[in-house]
């Protein structure tokens, strides 16, 4: 079924895309020395973009002082370089799969809400473990569903049977998935992932945050996957019934113990409460760029 | 309150109580503490800070402080991501388990005036409609108040009270009692109604074989000796597979190991393995 899939992926023109631009800064950021100055070229060059970002910049959720911030570069140095990388992220993916027009009870919002969701915890979580993965948990975590986008987009009928099958049967999405669709988000993603030309560690967290120890980027997968469960419990899930996990059991988590993290020193309780209401931070971080809506 | 203060309260209380506060929590702490700093005639969180922290010997304000922190009142439905957990993924779970035996415990401790254990009896009936009758069911709910107890033995409840409980709900399981309404027999028959003091651990009795314990805002005015021990004693009563739901913001972290944290949408639940 997965080379059906991929041979009418490979035939499908209007396979949506992120701009290139994002790519460009995605890829950007992983070379040793970054240049603020090419980082700011490059933003430079999607008008809608710069505005975007500026717009972000002097928003209630990043703004730290009075001053107004009037240009990228002094955007780049207020924000830094990750969050820079995360923002543009944010803004391209939801101008190429705009949530507007579509209301707030559809799969569509669902989906970014949760992958917003799932971003901001990752990043969270990197800081607070003080692991070594560079600031690619939040991109990570906002392109880990991907693949449902293609799903959803070109074989809609049976992605929502699928999800439907989910609930219905309490199962998560991904088994529904290959019981009905024969493949999975997470192999459709990696397709995408190539052929957007992803870093490696992107296809990795795409491909792999349900089975985090077969990635090679473990760190930043194996986050991105403790992070898709928590985003899930905090009420942001996007299809299929994940009624009650226990963290420390989970994959990601027992592979970040594995790699020498000290994961049973860490008060859970008080991590899930830090995290909060993240209806409520996601709402403000998309806002932020004048994106949302429903 | 600036940032700085916030966090030394809040990790203060955390770490008196279980009690926590996220960033975002702030003006909830703030208006809470509020009353705590004019009854005390101070000018500002810092100055109540250091009185919590070295002018406190007896505990007496800590204790003020609990009051004003835990979220003291009582409903029905109360903390909906915790009885969504028990509604939608435990109690199913369990009806499943004890098909055969056909029994199940529920213990409601600090129940005060009723509404959480009725909450769970009205659940139960929902869920097993016309079969509940085959069902050997029985909710302790157990409260250190006698003036509590006789309250919820009346059931009777204003619509403040009944203000989480849909028309539905209250059609189908209150009766007009002047302004106020009655739990009907059906669901008050459910529970049995018992006073004891939780903290005196030596001489409870309470026996053992519960499902689910709910202990809310109870364990946070215990210091973290008496804690262990009444944590313990609940860990004890509890059936292997059985669940311990504490108050919302509330945490065993430093407490106990034995658990396991389950996760649920918005509240977390203590299984015993």
């Amino acid at each position: 079924m997965l080379s059906n899939i991929q041979k009418k992926l490979d035939h499908i023109d209007e396979i949506p895309t992120l701009p290139t631009v994002a790519i460009e800064i995605i890829s950007l950021a992983q070379s040793a020395n970054v240049q603020m100055n090419k980082l700011s070229e490059v933003i430079h060059r999607d008008p809608p973009l710069a505005a975007k970002v500026l717009r972000a910049a002097n928003s209630a959720y990043y703004r730290r002082s009075d001053v107004e911030v009037e240009t990228i570069q002094r955007a780049i140095l207020m924000l830094g370089l990750n969050e820079i990388v995360n923002l543009t992220s944010s803004i391209s993916v939801f101008s190429a799969f705009p949530t507007a027009g579509q209301d707030a009870q559809s799969l569509r919002y669902a989906f970014w809400n949760h992958c917003v969701a799932t971003g901001i915890i990752a990043k969270y979580m990197a800081k607070k473990f003080d692991l070594p993965t560079s600031g690619q948990e939040f991109v990570g975590g906002l392109l880990h569903d991907i693949g449902k986008i293609v799903l959803d987009e070109f074989f809609h009928e049976d992605f929502v049977q699928a999800h439907d099958f989910a609930v219905e049967r309490g199962l998560d999405l991904i088994v529904a998935e290959r019981e009905i669709l024969g493949t999975d988000h997470a192999e459709v993603g990696a397709i995408l992932a190539d052929r957007w030309r992803l870093p490696s560690y992107l296809k990795d967290v795409i491909a792999f945050h349900h089975v985090p120890a077969q990635a090679t980027a473990k760190e930043v997968t194996a986050v991105v996957s403790i992070a898709n469960q928590l985003a899930k419990s905090l009420e942001l899930s996007c299809g299929g019934g994940t009624m009650g996990f226990v963290l420390s059991e989970l994959e990601g988590w027992q592979l970040l113990k594995q790699l020498g993290h000290p994961m049973d020193d860490i008060d859970i309780e008080r991590l899930t409460f830090e995290l909060g209401d993240m209806r409520q931070e996601v709402a403000s971080y998309i806002s932020s760029f004048g994106a949302g809506g429903g | 309150m600036n940032q700085e203060s916030f966090r030394l309260l809040r990790d203060f209380i955390y770490d008196k109580s279980g009690i926590f506060f996220a960033d975002n929590k702030q003006a909830q702490l703030e208006t809470r503490l509020a009353q705590r700093l004019k009854v005390n005639n101070l000018s500002d969180f810092d100055a109540y800070y250091d009185l919590l922290k070295y002018d406190d010997p007896a505990s007496d304000e800590l204790h003020s402080l609990f009051d004003s922190v835990s979220t003291n009142e009582t409903s029905f439905f109360r903390s909906p991501p915790q009885v969504e957990a028990f509604q939608k993924k435990v109690l199913p779970d369990m009806l499943a388990a004890h098909s055969a035996a056909k029994k199940l415990r529920l213990w409601s401790a600090g129940c005060s005036t009723g509404e959480e254990p009725y909450t769970l009896a009205i659940i139960i009936n929902e869920m097993l409609g016309a079969a509940a009758s085959e069902w050997d069911i029985r909710i302790l709910g157990s409260d250190l108040s006698p003036k509590a107890l006789r309250s919820a033995e009346q059931a009777v409840y204003n619509d403040y009270a009944l203000r989480g409980v849909s028309a539905e709900i209250r059609e189908r399981y209150f009766e007009p009692q002047g302004a106020a309404y009655r739990l009907i027999e059906a669901a008050r028959k459910l529970v049995d109604l018992e006073h004891f003091n939780l903290s005196q651990t030596e001489t409870l009795e309470v026996g053992e074989g519960f499902d689910v314990i709910f202990c809310r805002n109870v364990l946070i005015y215990f210091d973290d000796e008496l804690k262990r021990r009444v944590v313990s004693k609940l860990y004890d009563s509890l059936k292997v597979g059985g669940y311990l739901f504490i108050g919302h913001s509330e945490s065993l972290h430093n407490i106990s190991r034995a658990f396991k944290l389950v996760h649920f949408p918005g509240a977390l639940g203590y299984r015993k393995e």
